[in-house]
């Protein structure tokens, strides 16, 4: 959508978004619970909370706890499962004004192929965003995200059942990122979301024990803006396809670094818990400053920071 | 001066005034009319930092008095020490009320209010909704000590029966706030069969477990209003369940019993409740 001159769309794979702030999943329910705080119409995308093949209870309290900087959860992919929620949730999604992205998670990848197909035929679901990513479940959740051979299978799996655009979440709990970027990509994945939580933990010294009734979970807020920004100016270098960059935004300049390593757009998850304003405040800000330094589009600015890595060989400064 | 941000239901507030009954312990006078008006007996608002760099706090609504707001809480962080620094003159962005206060409706009889340490922050309206009715209303207030014990002439001055403990004995019972609730259910027990009771307690866990077992030993029904921490606070993460009687008029629609062969459910504390009959809890 073109505001004050500039425009702001983005294009992941065939979806056209009118703005390019998402919401993250898991973050914003399905947009119905932040609704009488935030306008809806002012953002670009509702990425829903995962949902899988079985229902899940969900990981034991407490399952959140405050940290530096940000936060740990461990929330378990609660969710109805695949069958409860195509009958009585996705109805609703059909009057939010923002697209709808669903998201999937699983535990092998006959459940992501299986829960996607059924997802994606619905009409009020946009685009399908492929969680592989998720810290919080027992052995099996992010091994998908952690190595490109599984990623691949996954993707290809999931590409399979729809034409939908497919976004794949990415984890940073990995040594090399861009490797399972390019393996995503040539799996067939329209855009990548990038990143999911960090693994961490906290410990209570009264009790010694953790603090999490999941013993680990997964740490965002701005805490982890740094690593979140380098995962996506790698994954920038490494793929063709749109990156929806996420990790602690909260603020037009945070969002800005994120498009300017290389994302197409952004996601915003925990920012929503400091206030639900920030979305529109971003989505403000970032017309604005595309007013002031006279750029057309947003698109100009993407991966306009993505300079490449020092070659430490060559480096002719400071030996010391 | 209050203003409303953007389209929501975000709204700004002044800080009128600013009180430190004990230490470490902060009431806030906030100027917020649109929540004055609106806000129901144990529920929330949810406090924006003001720098930011950190999810909302949840905080009970302590007090309502014409367009006035009062906030009530312990300094226990990061967060609770940036809201402690504001002073008169200051903005302080909120949303809410949140959650599902006390049914008085569904509280019959004389009424007992439980209260542990920062719980005290939950209950006051509800006292004062209460005064006027033919009842007894008795509160059972305790906390570390007697300088912790803050406000508990304000509940004198609604008509509530003081019954106060303190961990070291400098004021009132030594003890557990619970052992006097248990003494005097037990003594009503005697002198007034039948008669009909309820609880309303706002503290910490153990003490509303406490509550619980008791309210159970005594047949008499309480609302707990639970404390967690909270991230979203509007029901969008499920953070902060509680596990619930399925069948509880509040057990959210889904997963069911016949999904799960259980007949316990995860309930939202910041949406379905924070207030649960303490009878419907599965903890």
């Amino acid at each position: 959508m073109v505001m004050g001159g500039i425009d702001l769309s983005v294009r992941l794979g065939s979806l056209e978004l009118p703005y390019p702030t998402l919401m993250g999943s898991g973050c914003y329910g399905s947009g119905e619970e932040f609704a009488p705080f935030a306008d809806l119409s002012k953002i670009g995308a509702i990425v829903l909370k995962s949902v899988t093949r079985e229902p899940r209870l969900g990981n034991p309290t407490p399952r959140l706890v405050q940290t530096p900087g940000g936060m740990l959860n461990a929330i378990g992919l609660q969710n109805p499962g695949i069958d409860w929620y195509l009958e009585h949730d996705v109805a609703k999604f059909a009057n939010r004004p923002c697209a709808v992205i669903g998201s999937v998670a699983g535990f092998c990848v006959d459940d992501y192929a299986y829960v996607c197909e059924k997802l994606a035929a619905r009409d009020e679901i946009a685009a399908v965003e492929i969680n592989i990513s998720c810290p919080n479940v027992a052995s099996e959740g992010e091994t998908f995200a952690c190595d490109p051979g599984p990623t691949g299978k996954v993707v290809r799996a999931v590409r399979s059942t729809t034409s939908k655009p497919i976004v794949v979440k990415l984890s940073p709990n990995v040594t090399d990122i861009a490797e399972i970027a390019r393996e995503a990509q040539a799996a067939g994945a329209d855009a990548l979301a990038v990143i999911n939580t960090v693994r961490g933990m906290a410990i209570d010294v009264d009790r010694w024990r953790p603090r999490l009734g999941n013993v680990t979970g997964g740490l965002s807020g701005p805490a982890i803006r740094p690593i979140a920004v380098l995962a996506v100016y790698e994954v920038a270098r490494a793929v063709t396809i749109p990156i929806v960059g996420q990790g602690g935004i909260e603020t037009v300049s945070d969002a800005l670094e994120f498009l300017l390593a290389g994302a197409s757009a952004i996601s915003i998850g925990t920012g929503n818990f400091t206030d639900p304003r920030i979305p529109e405040r971003i989505l403000a800000g970032l017309a604005e400053y595309a007013t002031q330094r006279g750029l057309a589009s947003l698109r100009d600015i993407v991966g306009k920071a993505n300079v490449g890595v020092l070659d430490a060989g060559n480096y002719e400064g400071d030996q010391g | 001066m209050e203003a409303v941000g953007t389209s929501s239901l975000v709204h700004e507030t002044t800080v009128l005034d600013r009180r430190e009954p004990a230490r470490d312990v902060v009431i806030l006078v906030l100027n917020a009319p649109r929540f004055a008006r609106v806000t129901k007996p144990g529920q929330f608002l949810m406090v924006v930092p003001p720098h930011g760099g950190a999810a909302a706090t949840a905080l009970g609504v302590y007090d309502v008095d014409g367009d006035r707001v009062c906030l009530l809480f312990f300094v226990c962080g990061p967060r609770t020490l940036e809201l402690a620094a504001l002073r008169a003159g200051d903005r302080l962005d909120c949303f809410g009320p949140l959650g599902n206060g006390f049914d008085h409706d569904a509280a019959g009889g004389d009424v007992a209010i439980v209260a542990g340490g920062v719980g005290i922050a939950s209950v006051l309206l509800s006292a004062r909704a209460l005064r006027g009715r033919d009842a007894r209303v008795g509160l059972y207030y305790g906390a570390r000590n007697a300088a912790r014990l803050v406000e508990a002439q304000r509940f004198a001055d609604e008509g509530c029966e003081l019954h106060l403990a303190t961990d070291d004995g400098s004021a009132g019972h030594r003890g557990p706030v619970t052992e006097l609730l248990s003494r005097d259910l037990a003594t009503r027990d005697t002198i007034r069969a039948n008669a009909p009771m309820s609880i309303l307690a706002c503290g910490p866990t153990p003490m509303l477990r406490a509550v619980a077992r008791i309210a159970a030993q005594h047949d008499v029904r309480a609302q707990l209003s639970l404390e967690e921490t909270f991230a979203c606070g509007v029901g969008g993460c499920w953070g902060c369940v509680v596990a619930l009687d399925a069948n509880s008029a509040q057990a959210p629609p889904f997963p069911g019993p016949d999904r799960h062969g259980s007949d316990t459910v995860h309930a939202r504390i910041c949406k379905e409740g924070p207030v649960f009959w303490s009878h419907e809890l599965r903890w």
